[in-house]
């Protein structure tokens, strides 16, 4: 009997390794991302020339790394409004700092980076961990006091490449390899984050507390500390964007990043995270992020008016949300199905023993 | 229940102490504060918020929420633009506008509601959306030439008196907003799929419906706040109202109403709306700047939900004591005494 299940299984999803490969949850994304990519290349071949390729990583990169950080709050089934806010506060921090010191290391400016958005993080965290607010008011709050923070700090100056020390700018603009630092660095960065939401102990925590807080308390999980440390980790990661920020654009202001959190949610929503927490892997938020970063440089190319790429992303986000509530629907309406039909073989096999 | 009550009542009451309280701290500030002008213009500017407020009561007494209020604003504000820049009159642009609240708002109702998805997701996405039309629609064009019949909406007074226009609309509003919230069948029925949204299923309430009629509710707030915001700003730009979700669930929450659905009065969210309006004038007054009225804001919503969460456990800890205590007088009833012996000596 049990092996009958199992052959009937393996004839739906053909085992081996081509079947392996297409039951992993990313491919429909990297499908979708050459599909953009094929239409963009078809209408203007423009879009396969280096610079561009090498402009639409560099952008894609920021947001995958702040995409990281939310896929995991994501999964634990919290949210975080605040990361473009703390991207904003870390970026002008750091600039202001490096200001007047030309001479100082760059390795300084990370940690101050990393050191600002972790402590803004651990803010969040209080609030959600310890008084126990809920993560979408808190997040909420925190982004208002975080970006007028920043907006208090400038005092409405901006701070432009020509007062910034060169080494910074060098951060953003070396390459290995042939490709730019930061994009090995966010390939980096979602490697390590990808190994551990899907292989540490903490990330198992974090889906088990995704996908049922009571449970997991109730298997010895602590959830204040779990949720906690996404939260920080969320923080360290905008930061650190913060400080690469800079480096990137060369001018900073206190209302850089405003979409952020936008871009990071739609990103980890449409790499199959489920909002509901418990599902999804920060690789697909990753692949997330490069759709939308080749989304947007599509829709320059194409010449599309700029003003309607804010209701692309919309589009994007509720579509997506739509698509996986479809899918989870039709995987729960089958499983029903099947336990209804093992019940009723069961009542056959009983009523045929009483016979 | 009674407990309860009392509670809440004790809330309101702190809120209007405080309220007092934000008086006297306004007219040390400045002598201008408590002149009939300034009361009147800090309650005209808050208007918009105030309206959509109402419909944000009902939205998170059901345990949901609607982050895409501001972008709904704002797309009625571009709609109504480019109405007038097409030569549609104003008094046909109002109602056109309406719909379109309407009809934002049905979208975000039927796929909560209907398609049984997270509100917080859905309006997340149709912010991005709604306001993607509104820059769509209206690009970097700002329109000001309204009629000024129209501008006196927002602006203008009752004549002879310092009571501003939209003030009369939002007073209308919120006695029906109130009556059906705590006097008839269906603003019970919100409550119930606050608490628990089973039971009220199972009680044969319909639960899909009462959600697509909260968020078609707020569609239709934010476009009238949308009609007055242009009124009193005298201008319409596609980035109108963003933000609005801030001091709107503020006042919301400062109100008292759980944010996890369920409990709450409109009696509190009207004073927590006339506490946010004076705390931003006065700050204004003091010479605060609007981005450091923001953080008090965000203050205010944290602090807040921090105090409500500090009484939630201490009440939780209180029940366990006294949970504990008649445990404890339990084995005495056994023996022969009861409680009330015990009490009364």
């Amino acid at each position: 009997m049990a092996g009958a299940g199992g052959t009937a299984k393996r004839s739906r999803h053909p085992s081996g390794i081509v079947g392996r490969i297409l039951r992993v949850r990313e491919l429909g994304l990297v499908l979708v991302l050459l599909l953009i990519a094929g239409i963009v290349t078809a209408r203007t071949p423009r879009f396969l020339d280096g610079p561009n390729l090498e402009q639409v990583a560099l952008s894609a990169t920021l947001v995958c790394i702040v995409a990281l950080g939310e896929a995991f709050v994501i999964i634990a089934r919290q949210i975080d409004l605040s990361v473009g806010a703390i991207v904003a506060v870390s970026a002008f921090l750091t600039a202001a700092w490096l200001e007047h010191r030309h001479d100082e290391r760059i390795v300084v400016v990370f940690l101050i980076g990393c050191g600002v958005g972790t402590a803004l993080g651990i803010g969040n965290a209080l609030l959600v961990a310890v008084a126990r607010i809920p993560a979408i008011v808190a997040t909420l709050g925190t982004l208002a006091i975080y970006r007028g923070a920043a907006i208090v700090i400038a005092g409405g100056r901006q701070i432009s490449a020509t007062v910034l020390p060169e080494s910074y700018q060098a951060v953003a603009q070396a390459h290995v390899a042939g490709a730019p630092l930061l994009v090995w660095l966010a390939i980096l960065l979602t490697v390590f984050f990808g190994w551990g939401a899907r292989s540490t102990r903490f990330g198992r925590n974090l889906y088990a507390l995704g996908s049922s807080p009571l449970s997991a308390r109730f298997a010895g999980i602590n959830e204040a500390r779990h949720i906690a440390l996404v939260f920080i980790l969320s923080g360290l990661l905008c930061g650190l964007v913060g400080v690469l920020w800079g480096a990137r654009f060369g001018t900073v202001d206190a209302v850089i990043a405003r979409d952020l959190h936008l871009q990071a949610i739609s990103a980890v929503v449409v790499g199959g995270v489920s909002i509901f927490g418990g599902s999804g892997s920060v690789y697909g938020a990753a692949l997330g992020a490069v759709i939308f970063a080749v989304l947007q440089n599509g829709v320059q190319l194409l010449g599309v008016d700029q003003f309607w790429l804010e209701a692309v992303i919309g589009l994007a986000i509720l579509g997506t949300v739509v698509f996986y509530s479809l899918l989870t629907r039709r995987a729960e309406r089958a499983e029903r199905e099947s336990r209804r039909q093992a019940s009723r073989a069961r009542a056959g096999t009983r009523s045929a023993v009483d016979r | 229940m009674k407990r309860a009550f009392r509670y809440l009542a004790r809330w309101e009451v702190l809120l209007l102490v405080f309220l007092i309280g934000m008086f006297v701290y306004g007219r040390s500030v400045s002598p201008y504060f408590l002149t009939s002008s300034n009361i009147s213009i800090a309650v005209a500017g808050f208007m918009p918020v105030a309206i959509v407020a109402l419909a944000m009561t009902l939205i998170i007494v059901t345990g949901e929420i609607d982050i895409s209020v501001g972008s709904i604003t704002g797309l009625c504000v571009a709609f109504m633009a480019v109405c007038l820049e097409h030569g549609v009159p104003i008094g046909a642009a109002m109602p056109l506008g309406v719909i379109v609240g309407a009809l934002a708002g049905l979208v975000n109702g039927l796929l909560v509601g209907y398609g049984g998805l997270p509100s917080l997701v859905v309006t997340i996405g149709t912010l991005a959306l709604y306001r993607g039309v509104a820059q769509g629609i209206l690009k970097e064009r700002g329109i000001s030439h309204f009629p000024e019949w129209y501008q006196s909406i927002g602006f203008g007074t009752v004549p002879g008196t310092p009571v501003p226009w939209s003030s009369i609309i939002f007073v209308v509003l919120l006695l029906g907003f109130s009556t059906f919230l705590h006097a008839t069948r269906g603003g019970r029925v919100l409550y119930a799929i606050g608490n628990n949204r089973e039971a009220a299923r199972f009680s044969g309430i319909d639960v899909r419906r009462a959600l697509l009629g909260v968020f078609v509710t707020s569609g239709v707030m934010c476009s009238v706040a949308a009609v007055v915001l242009t009124a009193y700003l005298a201008s319409a730009r596609s980035d109108a109202a963003a933000g609005l979700e801030l001091p709107v669930i503020t006042a919301v929450v400062l109100g008292g109403v759980d944010i996890f659905g369920g409990s709450g009065t409109m009696g509190g969210v009207v004073i927590a709306l006339f506490v946010l309006a004076f705390v931003q004038n006065s700050l204004g007054l003091a010479g605060v700047t609007p981005e450091e009225q923001q953080i008090a804001t965000g203050a205010v919503l944290i602090l807040t939900l921090v105090v409500f969460g500090a009484v939630r456990l201490m009440r939780a800890e209180a029940a366990a004591l006294r949970r504990a205590w008649r445990r404890r007088t339990r084995g005495l009833i056994v023996g022969g005494v009861t409680r009330e012996k015990l009490r009364g000596g």
